[in-house]
């Protein structure tokens, strides 16, 4: 058990736990997520009251409709083919691109609609730890739609990440050996008996259980037989096991010998204490800071392995621990490009970002949501940044402070048509004017430049700033001041602070 | 071209009585810490050295698909479905062949331009992509260094050189530039490399705007057959090297100096040059034509990294496979065309690695697993052409793979030191590896 922090705390602490167990707020949300005081503030994130379908999926994705069009999809190839007996090669192959086409233009669209409600659901929820879970998840268990093409799965994937959010890393491993995303994604719908396919048994040891050097290549070789009849049935969408295609013989496995199944041997992985090492570190690591003490991981391991795999408690002991809020962890990690999206938008207090720009966006700074690069996922910390997201981070900060300048014609509106169907983007993104300025620096504030610069410190930093950086920003704001502050202005200020290394961090 | 020392230089003189926003931004950046401080204050690096390019081929390149033993029985017998018969390729030698989809490369060979390194790759090798991508990358084989072999060629054989010494065209910064002092820049679109911040930028700001509202979400359905390799389609970031025990803010402050010395240097070259030549559409062609352009307006760049992704082919392989040679092929076509236009053809060499090949036997999907040696390309008018190193034999195999001939660090020796010409090799690759003759 590691030490507590006591009960009393300062704002930048409550700060500082919005910050990581979720993705921030604006100034009021701030205080009042303090006032709670910190177990309550600890217990708010882990208990939440927030429905699970509290933001309905798309529509495309849930029940009746989303089978119907699985099988649609399915059927169109099939009558394609048929259809195409008797026409010219050349007709064929039209045909057949032009289904390929209609299909390709929908699971676009669809794409864009998920990233783009998962990425509303972050910004508006009220159970942030649950949807930064959700996230961690995500990333651990990594499967991109560039792969897996079928939209339907990873919003089903998603949904049991949100379920399994804080509970038990043992069941959700389980349960990802019956996901059809993964399926998919790691090709190991075709692993039969007498050759079976690796991918799955070696990235379940290496990526998702125990980590590089816990297991032998003779372990992955015996569970990649375990891991042969399972496949997915498109027509229901689920995974089953085909007995014929498993290979039923003995296999050895960390030195037990049995005719496992794929069960058995996830069974087998976490009787294994470096399971349970693996999973904290990598929680410690997300959630506090980098190479933390193997004192503290082993702590945590025993009574991690001890509750059955559960997260939650893991996370609240952490949340509460005296280490979370020390000097090394607060305000020390460096953004993803998501977490950095959405303080951005909380903190200047924008609800309704269009699709366009929320996609965009993740594209241009390395992270777009159901879109890991790799079975790895994605590479955190110092690997985000570097010379050319930086910028690109600073323009983005301009975008969204400044809008489009304000004048409506000099942009081509030709552009923005293409995304988004509602007008809402439409509008946003032909005329995004910029936050609003009279509710985040009201009229009285801007009278006093060091007020101003002090209270947008705390609204984009969190903390108090070296003097150096605070006396430049008060410097400028004062030379810009002139007769009044006008919201462009302010625009300006914002941009420069939002502009700096220091932004980059939470 | 102004260097991190004018940089510095203007902070610290630039006490000024009026607030600009530039003069507010370079007072801000010029607030640095003491290691960066350091490497300001030295020259820069000339213009008219040789260039590398590394291209990494990502997901585990099937080299026996892509230089072909057409002549091995072994190799027919182990792939009934995948492999390619005598007269679908393009014969080098009376053993091996180049896949059919790379004509230009052939014809490359031909001309003796065009080196392959067969059998390259290390001991106990490891089959896991991430694993051995780091070790090539960090040409480390235990797996331990937090730097790249080009970022300590960078630190140790460039000293003082301007960030732009090597340009990876990617989103993540490839674990090679890793580097304790100077690792680089990244970059996608030289245009928008820079900072946008007053209303006198329209139509910067108008095109990052546009770019910003142009969701092109890939999700590849060009064929029925499924895409291969998704699961490793991008290049991996990980280990970026780093001064150790330095802060994340620190580190911060470092990337956003060589942000702004970078941005001003490229911004003006990117301008200055067009091609008539013809690129495809693909990444990978867009990024060479990138390439071709800085080298065209005269950057100091000795190294530039792009990445072409997708060959994790575990599944009906041969379509796939044959279509990322295509594109390579293809794209080394414009490219080689655009530099001999430029005059600049005798100055490049281009590298390509994979982290591992795949296994001799074809799998019961008609693809092939994660396996250990490979073959490498060399291409450029600096090269020996023609087949380098043993070709491993199909027979005498190593948990169904074929064994390593060459050392890849051989490989990387003799182009830093050659090619290169870095002075001393123990810094950057730790020990000295057999020498070989593919350079000259």
């Amino acid at each position: 058990m590691l030490e507590q922090a006591k009960e009393s705390w300062t704002i930048f602490e409550a700060a500082h736990l919005l910050n990581r167990a979720g993705f921030g707020g604006n100034p009021s949300e701030i205080k009042s997520f303090h006032a709670l005081g910190r177990e309550k503030a600890v217990d708010l994130l882990i208990v939440t009251t927030e429905p699970l379908d509290a933001f309905p999926p798309p529509a495309w994705s849930v029940g009746d409709q989303a089978l119907a069009s699985l099988r649609a999809r399915q059927q169109a190839f099939k009558k394609n083919s048929r259809a195409n007996v008797g026409m010219s090669p050349e007709e064929a192959e039209r045909a057949k691109k032009e289904a390929i086409k209609m299909i390709q233009q929908e699971g676009r669209q669809e794409a864009l609609d998920m990233q783009s409600w998962w990425f509303h659901r972050m910004l508006k929820s009220l159970a942030p730890l649950r949807e930064k879970m959700t996230l961690f998840w995500h990333d651990h268990f990594a499967t991109s739609i560039q792969k897996v093409k079928e939209p339907l799965f990873l919003v089903n994937q998603n949904d049991l990440f949100r379920r399994n959010a804080l509970g038990s890393f043992k069941d959700l491993t389980q349960a990802i050996l019956m996901d059809p995303a993964m399926m998919l994604y790691l090709d190991t719908q075709s692993s039969k008996k007498g050759k079976p396919n690796e991918n799955f048994a070696r990235e379940v040891m290496e990526l998702f259980t125990l980590g590089e050097g816990n297991y032998t290549e003779q372990d992955v070789h015996e569970a990649a037989r375990a891991f042969s009849g399972y496949y997915l049935n498109k027509g229901s969408g689920k995974v089953a096991h085909d007995k014929r295609q498993w290979d039923s013989a003995d296999k050895t496995i960390f030195g037990k010998t049995g005719p496992f199944n794929g069960k058995d041997v996830i069974g087998l992985i976490f009787e294994k204490k470096e399971a349970a090492r693996f999973m904290v570190k990598k929680l410690w690591e997300f959630f506090v800071y980098e190479n933390p003490s193997d004192a503290a991981i082993e702590s945590l391991s025993v009574s991690f392995q001890r509750s059955d795999f559960q997260i939650a408690p893991l996370l609240r002991d952490i949340f509460l621990s005296k280490e979370f809020y020390t000097e090394s962890a607060i305000r020390s990690q460096i953004k993803s490009p998501i977490q950095y999206l959405i303080e951005l938008l909380k903190q200047l207090e924008i609800t309704d970002p269009s699709t366009g720009f929320v996609v965009s966006a993740q594209q241009q700074l390395g992270q777009v949501l159901f879109m890991p690069p790799n079975v790895a996922g994605w590479d955190w910390g110092q690997a985000w940044i570097n010379t050319n997201t930086l910028l690109t981070r600073y323009n983005i900060a301009g975008f969204v402070t400044k809008g489009t300048g304000g004048d409506e014609k000099s942009m081509d509106t030709t552009k923005v048509k293409s995304f988004g169907k509602d007008s809402k983007d439409k509008r946003m993104g032909r005329a995004w004017y910029g936050p609003n300025y009279k509710e985040i620096a009201p009229h009285p504030l801007r009278e006093i430049p060091s007020d101003l610069v002090d209270s947008l410190i705390f609204r984009f930093f969190q903390c108090p700033l070296p003097d150096k950086a605070r006396k430049s920003f008060i410097e400028y704001a004062t030379s810009e001041k002139g007769v009044i502050f006008t919201d462009k202005e302010i625009a300006q200020l914002c941009h420069l602070m939002l502009s700096t290394p220091s932004y980059q961090l939470c | 071209m102004k260097t991190r020392r004018d940089f510095l230089r203007s902070t610290v003189l630039g006490a000024s009585a009026t607030w600009t926003v530039p003069m507010f931004i370079e007072r801000t950046f010029g607030q640095l810490h003491e290691g960066a401080r350091d490497l300001a204050i030295q020259p820069t690096t000339g213009k008219d050295d040789t260039i590398l390019i590394v291209l990494q081929l990502a997901g585990g390149n099937d080299g026996l698909n892509t230089l072909v033993p057409f002549a091995d029985d072994a190799y027919q017998k182990s792939r009934p479905r995948i492999g390619k018969k005598e007269k679908e390729i393009i014969k080098l030698s009376d053993y091996v062949g180049l896949n059919a989809a790379m004509p230009f490369l052939g014809s490359l060979f031909k001309e003796g331009d065009l080196g392959i390194v067969q059998g390259v790759g290390y001991p106990n090798p490891n089959r896991s992509h991430f694993v051995s991508t780091s070790i090539w990358e960090t040409a480390d084989t235990g797996n331990h260094s937090n730097t790249g072999w080009l970022g300590r060629y960078f630190d140790n054989a460039c000293p003082g050189a301007d960030p732009t010494v090597g340009i990876s065209f990617s989103k993540t910064q490839p674990e090679s530039f890793g580097a304790v002092k100077n690792p680089g820049v990244c970059l996608n679109s030289p245009e928008l490399y820079r900072w946008i911040h007053s209303g006198g930028e329209k139509d910067q700001a108008e095109q990052f705007f546009a770019d910003l509202n142009k969701p092109n979400i890939q999700v590849d359905h060009d064929d029925d057959e499924v895409l291969e390799g998704g699961s490793i389609a991008m290049a991996a970031g990980g280990k970026v090297g780093g001064i150790t025990g330095e802060g994340n803010l620190a580190f911060l402050e470092r990337v956003a100096l060589d942000a702004r010395v970078s941005s001003k240097t490229i911004l003006e070259i990117a301008a200055k040059h067009k091609t008539s030549v013809r690129y495809d559409g693909t990444p990978l062609a867009r990024n060479l034509n990138l390439v071709a352009r800085m080298i065209a307006g005269g950057m100091p760049t000795r190294v530039y990294y792009v990445s072409h992704g997708g060959f994790d082919t575990h599944n009906q392989q041969v379509n796939s496979h044959d279509r990322l040679l295509g594109q390579l092929d293809s794209g080394l076509k414009s490219f080689f065309a655009d530099l001999k236009q430029q005059g600049n053809d005798k100055r490049v060499v281009l590298m390509t690695f994979s982290e591992f090949g795949r296994r001799v036997t074809e799998n019961a999907s008609a693809g092939t697993d994660h396996g250990k040696a490979s073959c490498l390309f060399l291409a450029g008018s600096g090269i020996k052409g023609g087949l380098h190193g043993i070709h491993p034999s199909l027979t005498d195999l190593s948990e169904g793979d074929i064994k390593h001939t060459v050392d890849f660090r051989s490989v990387y020796g003799t182009i830093l030191s050659d090619w290169l010409k870095a002075p001393n090799l123990k810094p950057i690759l730790g020990a000295n590896y057999p020498k070989m003759s593919f350079v000259g």
